[in-house]
């Protein structure tokens, strides 16, 4: 018997039956979830999105910012980088290439990085109010490495993909279709912390020191 | 892991007398429970997504065999690999054949309980590779040779001067000339010192705290960021899971995610929660080449069977060993296993024993603590009581608790010896406590009048006569 065999028998042996029959797996399967009912969505509080989503970003001491085009975005971070005495350097996302960075003064570099880079700049798929969450995908145009890897993350934010709670990002992945799930979807909440030293939160343990939103509306 | 549950009364004491261990516990105690009381009430709707969340496990458990067949099939289908270990030895064993399969040198872990289990290190040294934990906790612990005090703090026990001398032992090759005192300078040292590792790994090995079965994914939540440097830099990765971790859908995942962070740390949600799928896709220019999943059994299916089913609902969030006071006295150490404090007394009697555990059921006031604060509702204290039950059954417990509990059986079913019995013992007791109404001392029973402490004395009358008297009174 192969291993899969072998647990699923142990399994089925602890719940006292046989397989299921496929009309029952059929069943399963067309479920809405675990429970058969619409996810519960805890109730979020009164005002915009925004407002609540940069709420939850700041409470896990993230920051944010505001421009009104796309096409201001090299601007905003040239005056990030310089804010914080950095270079106007960053490792940038494949999906901000066509934007002209070298107008803004930075030297861009696109594509994944090795750590060698102090600010990586990524476009969010979506931000989640509930908590103030980014959500990324991973992909050519996104490599997975610049959400990490960099002590400074800042992150693209568009106002109109701005959703109240995690529950529509899985809705709209699955209306992705063929492409289904990329290989990571990473939610991030804020910059790395750890609280492993005597229980003193400090930031930037092994990820971004500092996360930072632009969000274009 | 090799239990060491059989020395609890010893490593108890040993604990307790610990000054060092008792100021990390303090400090532990009051910290988790505030900030989680905090966490939850700033959710309304907590209790309402814990009714959910045991709805989701037991419709998930009662089908188990179904949606693991279909979360592998969505693996396999993604290009990953899905591995079936019934044992620890079979998990130990695929994890050490996937590694030198894909000529590992050195291997990176994020934190895994299901590895601390079955005990992933030991075998991966032992076949020569170089394994580096890379949560701080953990790294911490490893730099010790210690196993983690807690679940979710793995070195909750250790203070920042042990750490020091820690870092300060191990990191002079490393460059490091001082002795570090501050807490953001010890976390940038390990900050350094494991970014290289992440980058020179060949293998990258994570738990899951859920695995989600429509798509075939394997979800972590850690706040550092060093579960997705293990998971993305190196060339192969590889997810150990229990069995009992798989969810239906997503929103599944997400409901129970708005449990786990405020009930293990008292945040909303975790720093970096990781959905992954699969290896790398044909055009990513990064993410891991091989993605494989060790899926442990390891007595789980045993306890689907009965009662401790509900065990399984477990997510691992810490919240019960924060509330316990005989953890909070003892620390984690001492129950001499993987996991520690209330759910670590069910677990451990579980998968290595009752003959060599079975003092933990023992350990518990059963003052319903743990209980209260679990998300997913496990009766903790009425699995407790059953093991303290199979123990009695088993004839395994200690000969004289045994005597005694015979004879309090003998005399409670006997009321009126049993009242008689009472009405004379108060009655002496009283008498030889004499006007000060408490004992100082008393032979047999030293241990209790430690640290000053005085047993007080019945004041001459049982509580069946009190009532029996009041009763009259009150008739006339």
């Amino acid at each position: 018997m192969s291993g899969r065999e072998t647990v699923l028998a142990a399994i089925r042996q602890g719940l006292g039956r046989g397989p299921l029959g496929d009309a029952a797996r059929r069943a399963l399967d067309e479920r809405q979830g675990a429970t058969d009912s619409a996810p519960l969505l805890p109730k979020l509080p009164k005002g915009p999105l925004q407002q609540v989503f940069r709420a939850g970003l700041e409470k896990v001491s993230g920051t944010m910012s505001e421009v009104t085009k796309l096409d201001e975005v090299p601007g905003a971070v040239a005056g990030y980088l310089s804010g914080h005495g950095l270079a106007p350097e960053a490792a940038v996302a494949p999906s901000l290439e066509s934007l002209d960075w070298s107008g803004a003064g930075i030297q861009a570099s696109f594509g994944p990085t090795r750590g060698g880079d102090y600010a990586g700049v990524s476009l969010a798929w979506r931000g989640v109010a509930e908590n103030g969450s980014l959500v990324l995908l991973s992909g050519p145009e996104n490599p997975t490495s610049l959400n990490f890897l960099p002590d400074h993350h800042i992150v693209v934010l568009h106002g109109k993909d701005l959703v109240p709670h995690l529950e529509p990002v899985w809705v709209a992945l699955r209306e992705r279709g063929e492409q289904g799930w990329p290989r990571t979807v990473n939610v991030i909440t804020g910059p790395s912390r750890t609280a492993d030293i005597e229980l003193t939160i400090q930031l930037g343990a092994h990820g971004p020191r500092s996360l930072h939103v632009l969000l274009v509306d | 892991m090799e239990s060491l549950s059989h020395a609890f009364k010893e490593r108890s004491v040993h604990a307790l007398k610990d000054e060092t261990l008792q100021v990390a516990l303090h400090r532990a105690k009051d910290g988790f429970a505030v900030k989680r009381a905090k966490a939850v009430e700033g959710l309304p709707e907590f209790d309402a997504l814990r009714d959910r969340a045991v709805a989701i496990k037991n419709h998930t458990l009662e089908n188990l065999d179904h949606y693991l067949e279909r979360y592998a099939d969505a693996v396999e289908r993604s290009g990953g690999k899905v591995h079936w270990a019934s044992s620890a030895e079979d998990a130990r064993r695929i994890v050490v054949e996937i590694c030198r399969a894909a000529g590992a040198k050195m291997i990176t872990k994020g934190k895994s309980m299901v590895g601390e289990e079955v005990g992933v290190n030991g075998a991966l040294e032992g076949a020569g590779f170089e394994v580096v934990e890379t949560d701080l906790g953990e790294y911490i612990i490893q730099l010790a040779h210690e196993p983690p005090s807690h679940i979710i703090v793995p070195a909750v026990h250790k203070t920042r001067g042990q750490i020091a001398d820690l870092f300060h032992e191990n990191h002079q090759k490393y460059g490091l000339t001082r002795k570090l005192s501050e807490v953001p300078e010890m976390v940038n040292e390990a900050r350094q010192v494991l970014r290289s590792k992440y980058l020179d790994a060949d293998v990258g090995i994570t738990g899951a705290n859920f695995l989600i079965a429509e798509s075939g994914t394997s979800v972590i939540v850690t706040n550092e960021g060093n579960g997705d440097l293990t998971c993305s830099l190196p060339r192969v990765h590889i997810v150990t899971a229990g069995i009992e971790k798989v969810v239906p859908t997503a929103e599944d995942a997400t409901t129970l995610l708005r449990l786990l962070a405020r009930s293990a740390t008292g945040q909303d949600l975790t720093t970096y929660t990781t959905f992954s799928t699969g290896p790398k896709r044909a055009d990513d220019t990064d993410g891991p080449e091989e993605y494989h999943v060790v899926l442990v059994d390891s007595g789980r299916s045993t306890m689907l069977a009965d009662q401790f089913r509900e065990m399984l609902r477990c997510i691992r969030c810490g919240a019960c060993m924060n509330h316990c006071p005989v953890y909070g006295a003892i620390g984690g150490h001492a129950y001499g296993w993987v996991y520690p404090g209330p759910m670590g007394s069910v677990l451990t009697p579980l998968s290595v024993g009752l003959k060599e555990a079975g003092n933990l059921p023992n350990a518990c006031t059963l003052n319903g603590h743990c209980a209260e604060v679990c998300p997913v509702r496990i009766p903790l204290p009425d699995l407790l009581r059953t093991l303290r039950h199979r123990e009695y059954q088993l004839k395994l417990g200690l000969k004289p608790l045994r005597w005694g509990l015979a004879a309090w059986v003998w005399f409670t079913s006997h009321p009126r010896i049993y009242r008689l019995g009472t009405r004379v013992q108060a009655r002496m007791l009283a008498t030889l406590a004499g006007r000060k109404g408490r004992f100082t001392r008393m032979p047999l029973a030293g241990g209790w009048f430690k640290g000053g402490r005085d047993l007080p004395a019945p004041q001459g009358e049982t509580f069946m006569a009190v009532w029996a008297r009041r009763q009259k009174e009150r008739g006339q």
